[in-house]
């Protein structure tokens, strides 16, 4: 039986007997795969991206190990390199570890101490190296979003009130009443727009920082606010909105996330309405059954255009001119879901509607 | 001044600022044909089909950089692709509340764009730009 924590390593010598006898030593402490040659090595690393240390022996016949961990050094650098040889070949040794190809290096004939102890260390090393790169690869995907945050920002908060600054000069200059009112009314829009975007950079915000707060969830009670204040909007634009809650089973799970989750959904869906059709439906479905809620969010609006589907949970994407989106909202029920450990699925025809389908474990 | 001698083009997917331009550009008694698109491929397939205003005057083009579907830089390359006799007809102001260096600096690389433009348009830039036209 393997355990997973066993270190994997790879030993690699041109006599069968050292393998042999290094296997035979240190099968039950590690993982040990063993190569006779550098070709059969490179298939081993190629095969097992997992190995963390490769012991190497200087002297053999095709290619020396100072040679062999100078060729896998660009191909595979993780793996900790330590280098098995006579006294005799220590200058091309000092050599290959001033340049960096070598972390330690072990005296034939070795000692069971000698190997354990390189490969601990190697392994130490190993660990630490790794977490940097993790580190780091979390820090430049950070750095990222937060370039495009920072740009997105300043467009959809200053776009917003340069368009309110050129509405009240048009204003101040004009005598004619209803010119003065429709320009209001455009002005109150994009307040909205301005209020919306902060309301989901806070959203954003308490997904990204926020601890998961578990407790029990009571759909009906949690759709009921929503039900209020969709259902006015709904009157005002003639949308019919349904809502349907069957929970028989005790649910638990972050209601500040569910809530970001189902606002988010149910708010585009009161959006992207196709204005000028008779019939406009929102459908909200949850279902709580065996120990999953299944959320269902229907309207029979816009629609996506097949090619942006994918795109639409990316930050500040919008597939639409319509002017309503801020391209953030997706991402914030995408980013909730993430650590709600749930998935979605979307199924949306141009000019149809769209039906988002949501499932979340409970905790 | 003549009245009317230029046709207009506003690009830009805040149906507020179509209207702020629009309406500041018709204050100026410069305009001949005044058009807006909130969807840039549309103003694209207005310029290149033959549906446009049969008055030979010159076209001033407003365009806005961030748009969803396709952004300013993505209209005015496309645009750049046109022959020359079309885009000969065409004077294109990129008008932006970007304050990012890099759009501005990337606005200055396209030699079809005259000037980049801040929001919110106002009459006073409006009449400087069609000055330098004249």
């Amino acid at each position: 039986m393997e355990k997973p924590e066993r270190i994997r390593v790879l030993y690699i010598d041109d006599e069968i007997n050292n393998l042999n006898g290094f296997k035979a030593s240190f099968r039950l402490d590690y993982n040990v795969m063993i190569a006779s040659d550098t070709a059969d090595a490179m298939v081993m690393l190629e095969k097992h991206p997992d190995i963390r240390v490769i012991l190497c022996d200087q002297r053999m016949p095709t290619q020396t190990g100072v040679q062999f961990f100078e060729q896998i050094r660009s191909q595979h650098p993780l793996p900790i390199r330590v280098l098995i040889t006579g006294y005799t070949d220590i200058e091309s040794v000092i050599d290959s570890i001033n340049k960096g190809n070598i972390f330690r290096y072990i005296k034939k004939p070795w000692t069971d101490t000698d190997v354990k102890s390189a490969i601990e260390e190697s392994n130490k090393f190993y660990i630490a190296n790794s977490l940097l790169t993790l580190k780091n690869e979390e820090l430049e995907k950070a750095y990222l979003e937060l370039d495009k945050f920072a740009y997105s920002v300043t467009h959809d908060m200053r776009g917003p009130l340069m368009s309110l600054l050129g509405a009240i000069d048009i204003s101040k200059n004009s005598d004619n009443i209803s010119e003065i009112k429709d320009t209001l009314g455009m002005m109150e829009k994009s307040v909205q727009k301005l209020d919306d975007f902060i309301k989901s950079i806070h959203e954003y915000y308490s997904l990204k920082r926020g601890q998961l707060q578990i407790s029990e969830i009571n759909f009906k009670e949690m759709v009921s606010d929503l039900y209020d204040l969709y259902g006015i909007a709904g009157k005002l634009e003639h949308i019919n909105f349904t809502v349907n809650v069957v929970q028989n089973d005790p649910f638990r799970s972050d209601a500040v996330f569910l809530k970001i989750i189902l606002n988010n959904l149910v708010a585009n869906a009161f959006k992207f309405q196709r204005h000028d059709i008779v019939g406009k439906i929102v459908d909200l479905n949850i279902t709580v059954h065996k120990g999953n809620v299944e959320l269902i969010v229907r309207d029979n609006g816009i629609g996506i255009q097949n090619e942006y589907v994918n795109d639409i949970f990316k930050m500040f994407f919008r597939a639409t001119s319509s002017e309503i989106g801020s391209g953030f909202g997706l991402y914030n029920v995408k980013d909730a879901l993430t650590k709600l450990n749930g998935e979605i699925f979307v199924t949306s025809t141009l000019n149809e509607g769209t039906t988002f389908k949501v499932i979340i474990p409970s905790k | 001044m003549t009245p009317g001698n230029l046709n207009f083009i506003v690009i830009d997917d805040s149906k507020l600022d179509c209207f702020i331009a629009e309406k500041i550009i018709r204050n100026t008694g410069r305009g001949a044909v005044v058009k807006s698109f909130i969807m840039a491929p549309e103003a694209l397939e207005y310029i290149t089909g033959n549906n446009g205003p049969d008055n030979n005057l010159k076209t001033v083009m407003l365009v806005d950089i961030q748009m969803p579907i396709m952004n300013g830089f993505e209209f005015i390359e496309a645009f750049e692709k046109l022959p020359q006799p079309i885009r000969d007809n065409y004077i294109i102001y990129v008008l932006s509340s970007s304050i990012n260096e890099n759009d501005i600096s990337r606005v200055r690389y396209h030699t079809s764009v005259k000037q980049f433009l801040n929001k919110p348009l106002t009459s006073n830039t409006l009449s400087t730009i069609l000055e330098l036209i004249d």
